[in-house]
């Protein structure tokens, strides 16, 4: 033996500027032996790297030897330098043995790199959906709002009879603030779109109209000029509007001296008075866009329409609790004194209670279920994830026996080959985990993107840190769960059993029984996700099947807004007019008509009415309708059908008789078996005086449209003419011959040559309305169909491989059986037999589990119910028929096995 | 003498590579004359940790030798095959003259 000389590196030159892959180096320095051992290796790597031209092919192959000498040099081990300080040398050897195993790993991935990238695949799939899935749950569902003390904020609506959420009253609001002890400061607000003029082009801006207190029970305080205050409450109060940050920037250009200057909204001066912080936003619910400013209720607060207590005008609550009160409190507090206003108030207020609940849960209360809902879809689709690898690494645990044998024959100990298979299982998942990262952020944009418009708080939803401490934990749990079962199994070979190869090891018979317990339970996640998809496809399938009673094609649709005293009734009717004919003339029109509410996007007025040949019921039980006046030909253009009478025509005139059409649920519910022509209705209370409204004749019956929604019931309808009254807030309607959107320019073309400060807002075809009215649906059909192809994929695959894993483990079996004379369809049924029994437990068992799980998806589901026989006999069908396949491909396999070989392998 | 320590098929073709390449065999040489006679891609990884397994067995010695700049100036070790190594591969040819003998004419090449 020579003694090493250490040699120091030649200084660089020229010919050496090329160098091999730094990494790899590096990672060589660290696992080759120090000095003059590790540099010759060194060296006659880069020698030959550089002979080989240094070219890509050239740091492939240095990679390659590369990763040979860590694994090599990793087995056999570092010449120890020293001895460890004693009291160092468990935590030493624990290390040691850690980082041994942890190489040790990446090894035997190293050796069977398919095996590796399945279960890679798979982890990555199952974590990274479900962390995109947590995310949004998170931050829709979990993560507080954006707001000061965010636990003590409380919403609160008017129940009617119906136990419906109505809107609150502006007096009995009045008497709540008055009353109520639970609060620190209640507030209401209502969203109140306005137009602003005055400047280059009108727009219509998202505003809410809002008492004084609200800032201070959301706790904002505006960073220029001031909030609004109680003063700006009183009728006598001038128009005061607070700006949003986000309109003072994008439209007063930040000008720090925007305050005292005034908007004309809605032909009304407001001052400025205040600007909002930028990390400010108002609760949308459910609107995509976010509110651009806020304007004081003073100047509409003495208006009889917001006096009278009867009118529930688009207001909700908004309060502030004192520390330590509960919302049930304050729930309770606010129904008993709704029950006093309704003792005081018997002609406006019977029936009428209250409902007040946090206001983070009332943000969410339309899409916690579905949400819910695909956590725990994703949470299955994790778990079968996680059970497919469970298998293949008990399935690698037992061809790994002779290994593990051997090496506890060695002197590996029971918990140190444990030790091992965990590390290696973990690592696994931890490396599938940060792939599922990747997954989940790519998932999480599309899911976003494809989020229905006004989901709340989506701006909240991101990947952040409790996302990806989801991911890790979820990962190091499937790691240390799922590897713990094969390390168990493995780790309790008996060295001289296992040693011997063959048939005899009992071990084999017992992996293979956990795995195949494993596969029942994969089955039957996989068979209740399928459900689930199956379900929800039933449901938008039948959601587009509603009949709506109109034609939806070929229809385009806009609103606008009259707003200004300027627009006095006969100029109103004057402009309609003009209006429609105007449209009617378009190229493509067919037909066009004014409403003041729509099929589908639902009813903005409704009120209580009576009629004029039934007793009058009692209050609480007066019947109530969507009343919606629509201009002549508004039947024909959506392609209504009349079923009684008549409908509105050029006859009716702001002089003419009092009208009304009616719908067939509403003729059925109130004249059943009579004919409703010729009958009187009146809108409002009984009392209510003859001027404001008046009695109207049913003049005609329509058939029943599809009015809040797709999936609602339709509501009692009352059509009103145009010509009696003549709304502000107007909606178009054209049927075209073409395609609608592209009418679009022409439509706003004419509206703005007729008055260029009047902004068209909402824009769309009836198609597209239909579409974002089941958009949730949609999503959540989606997600569940990917869901469930994934599960499908993952437990066929997962199937196949027991199966053939076992076809493998009983070839000394079935060479036998054949050499007894079995025919090859005799095996074939054997091998398919035994694969289908557990398919078929698993379905048996899935099936037991959709059922119990049946209530909970029950309210997302339309036109089916969760237990429908149909959908499942579908799914359970093409589980077993995907299970068949899995089975039969192996079992074939086995049939062909010479019976001479398979015992001569002996 | 001692009993020869055992050794694998792939520690005799080292051995023997060694001897072929005379005084000046480095890892580099030695790869590539198993590349050229026995017709095997060798891994580093083996390549090197065998060649540490003989030397431990006391049946190869080395040296460093100064480096070039080809190599960044990194030291070659030159192997030499030891008295006992030499001993093992008499033995190992003298088993394998053993085994042959009688076997000739079963497996001979075939002259087509």
């Amino acid at each position: 033996m020579s003694v090493p000389v250490r040699l120091k590196p030649a200084t660089t030159d020229a010919t050496e500027a090329a160098a091999p892959p730094r990494l790899a180096e590096w990672l060589l320095r660290r696992t080759l032996p120090h000095g003059v051992r590790g540099e010759t290796i060194l060296g006659d790597l880069v020698e030959e790297w550089r002979e080989r031209g240094g070219t890509r092919a050239a740091t492939v192959w240095y990679w390659r030897h590369a990763l040979s000498l860590t694994a090599g040099y990793g087995r056999r081990g570092e010449r120890p330098a020293g001895q460890a300080q004693a009291g160092d040398r468990s935590t030493h050897m624990f290390l040691d043995n850690l980082l041994h195993d942890i190489r040790y790993a990446f090894r035997s991935y190293a050796k069977a790199p398919s095996f590796a990238l399945v279960i890679l695949a798979t982890l990555a799939l199952g974590i990274g959906a479900s962390t995109a899935i947590f995310s949004l749950v998170n931050g829709i569902l979990l993560q507080p709002l954006p707001l000061p003390d965010p636990d003590r904020l409380v919403y609160a609506n008017e129940i009617n009879s119906k136990g419906d959420r109505i809107s609150v009253s502006w007096p009995n609001y009045l008497d709540w603030r008055a009353r109520a002890r639970s609060f620190d400061a209640l507030a209401i607000s209502r969203d109140e779109p306005v137009t602003l003029t005055g400047t280059d082009r009108a727009q219509r801006l998202r505003a809410g109209r809002v008492t004084g207190n609200l800032f201070l029970v959301l706790g904002i305080t505006p960073v220029l000029g001031r909030g609004f205050t109680d003063d700006d409450d009183q009728p006598s109060a001038a128009p005061a509007v607070v700006l949003t940050d986000a309109f003072w920037r994008g439209q007063m250009g930040a000008d720090r001296g925007i305050i005292g200057r005034t908007l004309t909204l809605d032909s009304v001066t407001h001052t400025i008075v205040g600007v909002l912080p930028r990390a400010f936003e108002f609760p949308r619910f459910g609107f995509p866009r976010p509110h651009d400013l806020f304007v004081s209720i003073g100047p509409i607060a003495g208006s009889p329409n917001l006096t009278d207590r009867g009118n529930h005008n688009g207001f909700s609550a908004l309060g502030r609790l004192k520390p330590r009160v509960s919302v049930e409190t304050a729930d309770r507090e606010l129904q008993a004194i709704a029950a006093g206003l309704e003792r005081e108030y018997p002609n406006t207020n019977s029936a009428i209670s209250v409902r007040a609940e946090r206001l983070a849960d009332r943000l969410v209360s339309d899409i916690r279920l579905t949400l819910l809902t695909l956590l725990g879809a994703v949470g299955f689709l994790l778990l079968i994830a996680c059970v497919n690898v469970a298998n293949l690494l008990i399935a690698r645990g037992a061809a790994r026996r002779h290994e593990l044998a051997v090496r506890a024959a060695l002197g590996g100990g029971r918990a140190r080959l444990a030790t091992q298979l965990l590390v290696e299982s973990t690592l696994v998942s931890l490396l599938g985990g940060a792939l599922g990262i990747a997954v989940a952020a790519w998932l999480l944009r599309l899911l976003i993107a494809v989020a229905p418009d006004g989901t709340p708080r989506l701006d909240d939803v991101r990947l952040d840190g409790t996302a990806l401490l989801f991911a890790l934990v979820a990962s190091a749990v499937c790691g240390i769960v799922f590897g713990a079962l094969p390390a168990l199994q493995a780790s309790g070979v008996r060295g001289r059993h296992a040693l011997v190869r063959g048939r005899a090891a009992g071990f084999a018979a017992q992996s293979h029984r956990l795995r195949r317990g494993l596969m029942v339970v994969e089955t039957a996640l996989a068979l209740v996700l399928l459900t689930g998809a199956g379900l929800m496809m039933r449901t938008l399938q039948q959601l587009t099947r509603v009949e709506t009673g109109f034609r939806v094609d070929h229809v385009l649709t806009t609103r606008f807004q009259l707003a200004g005293a300027e627009w006095t009734v006969p100029r109103r009717h004057a402009f309609y007019a003009d209006l429609l004919s105007r449209l009617r003339a378009l190229p493509g029109v067919t037909n066009a008509a004014l409403a003041y509410s729509l099929p589908i996007d639902g009813s903005n007025w409704n009120s209580i009415f009576i009629v004029g040949d039934k007793p009058v019921p009692e209050r609480a039980k007066l019947p109530s309708a969507a009343f919606s006046p629509v201009s002549a030909g508004y039947f024909e253009t959506l392609g209504m059908r009349l079923l009684k009478g008549r409908v509105f025509n050029a006859t009716e005139s702001p002089d003419s008789p009092k009208v009304v059409v009616i719908n067939e649920t509403l003729a059925t519910r109130l004249w059943p078996g009579e004919d409703p022509i010729g009958k009187r209705l009146k809108q409002g209370w009984p009392e209510t005086p003859a001027a404001i409204a008046p009695w109207r004749e049913v003049i005609g019956v329509v058939a029943d449209v599809k009015f809040n929604g797709i999936a609602s019931d339709t509501p009692l309808q009352a059509y009103l003419p145009f010509a009696h009254e003549p709304s502000r807030s107007v909606a178009i309607v054209m049927r075209t011959t073409v395609a609608p959107t592209a009418l679009a320019p022409a439509l706003e073309g004419i509206v703005r040559g007729l008055d260029k400060d009047l902004p068209l807002f909402q824009v769309r075809t009836m198609e597209q309305m239909l579409d974002t009215s089941i958009a949730r649906q949609r999503m959540s059909m989606l997600i569940f169909v990917v869901f469930a192809i994934v599960a499908l994929a993952l437990a066929s695959v997962g199937l196949y491989g027991v199966v053939a894993h076992g076809v493998t483990e009983r070839t000394h079996e079935i060479g036998v059986r054949m050499a007894l004379g079995a025919e090859q369809r005799h095996v074939i049924g054997l091998v398919v037999k035994q694969g289908l029994s557990m398919a078929v437990l698993g379905t048996a068992i899935g099936v037991a589990g959709e059922l119990a799980l049946s209530q909970w998806v029950q309210g997302l589901l339309f036109g089916v119910t969760a237990t429908d026989p149909r959908t499942l006999a579908a799914v359970v069908a093409m589980l077993l028929a995907v299970a068949l396949v899995a089975c039969y491909v192996p079992a074939w396999r086995a049939a062909r096995v010479d019976p001479t070989m398979a015992l001569r392998a002996e | 003498m001692t009993t020869p320590a055992y050794l694998g098929e792939f520690e005799h073709l080292l051995l023997l590579a060694v001897l072929r390449l005379g005084s000046d065999a480095y890892g580099l040489d030695i790869a590539r004359e198993l590349d050229a006679r026995a017709g095997r891609s060798v891994s580093r990884g083996a390549l090197y940790t065998s060649l540490d397994r003989l030397e431990d067995k006391g049946l190869l010695r080395w040296k460093p030798s100064p480096g070039s700049p080809a190599r960044s100036g990194m030291p070659r070790r030159l192997y030499a095959v030891t008295p006992a190594g030499l001993t093992a591969l008499r033995a190992w040819r003298g088993t394998l003259r053993r085994m042959w003998r009688g076997l000739e004419d079963l497996l001979k090449e075939p002259t087509s």
